[in-house]
């Protein structure tokens, strides 16, 4: 991160264009200079993400509140994803522990422990991780589309116009709603697994419920490192996706480009930050 | 719900047999529309009557560009998986088995899955705004008018195009996997990358978990392919219109995916 750069005010930081590159000719480009360049474009990129990020949080502390966007990005972000990921985490359970079955009992016949396991694994990192995955493409999709969208109609520079900065007026709500909903559905989608799995531990593994339902190996570790994945998970898919959808430009395919680069992005943001806290979280918190 | 988002039509006003009634019709529509999709690629395909030249560029776009992103999934996601068997191993001081654990996840389940995310997030996505932008554009049109068949052209290329780049990416992800997976064993659990070679090979797991992986691939590749060619097809609507193609398409790929993941584990064990 480029973070001694960026001491500036926050506000008078504007995106580096992507255009003001310097061209050399195609022949000319080696190894090296695709190496470099996609070193610069990273380095770029964690600069703005950095600046888009510091902004946000400057307009959340002393920016305009406006009276319900904040509820409807809930609305937006958690309630509509709801039914998306009950289903999928539903499946997801049931994959998890029919797999986890199928191979225990070629080590170990013994399967009371699964119950117990499996939960862990679930709050300490799947349940987070998978969920904002799947959010990631819905929420971050959505949310570049819409910017993106608004982006090349010009919108954007109305909001400028009107003196509405398009951070304090587009992303902040779409920020504090991605922290709340995020975690919101991902405890939920996280109860409906472990619901999943019980079921599938009964009915493929004759698990009793009474055997499976065993929270005896979740530790306080365990939980603060699976609520600190959905926090950061949640601050970061809003900020990588407005970010894409707020550098948009040309027509149509600007904003499908912007759609993917959001996808690509916050998935990569997940699996990055689910290294950097799983890391953490077993170093802080030694398993006994 | 997310059907709502699907089709991008406003069903939050109606009742809710309506509603019901409403998403039912629309899911019907999309499978039925996936179906004549595949239906005519796969016309396209048996007797080949599609563009050999496409499918070169579009596995160059898809396959060779899509690298870097695999790789680094790949890389910590093996980096992952060992976090996550570590308190296990640590327990029962089972430090040959983490070979076997992390390979285990990696190869059958984790490996296929977040690699088809990451495709369906690259190539899905850049292939429905583009498919999308040509026939807001009325590119597709001026493709038929020029007795081009759309199908055999853009559509059929592009599909096979997205099924060789998973299968190759899953092969190659779960590699970089474990490589990620035995060289992050040593900071962490302070085990040697030999023991994990060994847990790998230790005749525990076989060929078959590898191929487990790689016929999801197969199958999660179709679907991107599919989806991502209907929706692009199928926009309406200018610039927002293929913003909302490319929601779709990655809403339905990751929906499929996992969906088609519990059927292929479940009939395969």
């Amino acid at each position: 991160m480029s973070a001694s750069e960026s001491h500036e005010q926050p506000g008078s930081h504007e995106p580096v264009d992507p255009e003001d590159v310097p061209i050399i000719p195609a022949d000319q480009r080696g190894f090296v200079f695709q190496l470099g360049a996609a070193a610069l474009d990273g380095l770029r990129m964690a600069r703005e993400l950095y600046s888009v990020f510091v902004r946000t949080l400057y307009f959340m502390a002393y920016g305009r509140k406006e009276k319900g966007a904040f509820v409807q990005q809930i609305y937006e972000q958690g309630n509509n994803s709801v039914f998306f990921l009950t289903v999928f985490m539903g499946f997801f359970g049931m994959i998890l522990v029919f797999q986890a079955g199928e191979q225990s009992k070629r080590i170990i016949p013994d399967l009371s422990l699964l119950g117990a396991q499996y939960l862990q694994l679930l709050v300490r990192d799947f349940a987070a991780s998978i969920g904002a995955l799947m959010l990631a493409t819905r929420v971050g999709a959505g949310i570049a589309a819409e910017i993106g969208s608004m982006v090349v109609t010009e919108q954007v520079d109305a909001l400028r116009m009107c003196a509405a900065d398009p951070i304090e007026y587009l992303v902040v709500p779409r920020f504090k709603a991605g922290i709340v909903a995020t975690t919101a559905v991902i405890i939920w989608s996280c109860l409906i697994a472990w619901l999943s799995g019980l079921l599938t531990a009964w009915s493929f593994f004759g698990v009793l419920p009474r055997t499976f339902a065993n929270v005896s190996m979740v530790s306080v570790g365990d939980l603060v490192v699976g609520l600190t994945k959905c926090i950061a998970y949640g601050a970061a898919i809003p900020i990588v996706s407005s970010h894409s959808g707020l550098s948009t430009f040309g027509g149509s395919e600007g904003v499908g480009w912007a759609t993917t680069r959001a996808v690509v992005n916050s998935s990569l943001a997940v699996i990055i930050l689910n290294f950097f806290i799983s890391a953490a979280g077993l170093i802080l918190f030694p398993s006994k | 719900m997310s059907g709502g988002a699907v089709l991008g039509e406003d069903v939050n006003k109606k009742g809710l047999v309506e509603r019901t009634g409403a998403s039912f019709l629309r899911v019907s529509e999309l499978v039925g529309g996936f179906a004549v999709m595949f239906a005519r690629i796969l016309s396209r395909v048996v007797p080949p009557r599609f563009d050999g030249r496409q499918l070169v560029v579009n596995l160059y776009k898809m396959g060779v560009k899509s690298i870097p992103i695999v790789a680094v999934t790949a890389l910590f996601t093996g980096a992952i998986m060992v976090i996550q068997a570590a308190p296990l191993v640590q327990r029962y001081q089972a430090f040959g088995l983490i070979g076997w654990g992390a390979g285990f996840g990696t190869l059958r389940e984790i490996g296929p899955l977040l690699t088809a995310l990451m495709i369906s997030g690259r190539v899905g996505a850049n292939n429905a705004a583009e498919l999308g932008t040509m026939s807001v554009t009325e590119q597709i049109d001026a493709l038929r008018a020029l007795a081009i068949d759309p199908i055999g052209y853009l559509v059929a290329p592009r599909f096979l195009a997205i099924v060789i780049t998973l299968f190759c990416s899953t092969l190659f992800a779960d590699f970089l996997a474990l490589f990620g997976a035995a060289y992050s064993c040593g900071p962490l659990l302070g085990v040697e990358p030999r023991v994990f070679y060994n847990g790998v090979t230790s005749g525990l797991l076989t060929f078959g978990d590898v191929a487990h992986g790689l016929v999801k691939a197969v199958f999660f590749g179709a679907m991107i392919g599919l989806s991502s060619c209907y929706f692009g097809l199928n926009v309406s609507g200018g610039a927002p219109g293929v913003g909302r193609a490319v929601n779709a398409t990655v809403v339905v790929s990751a929906a499929s995916i996992f969906v088609l993941d519990y059927f292929i584990s479940f009939l395969s064990a």
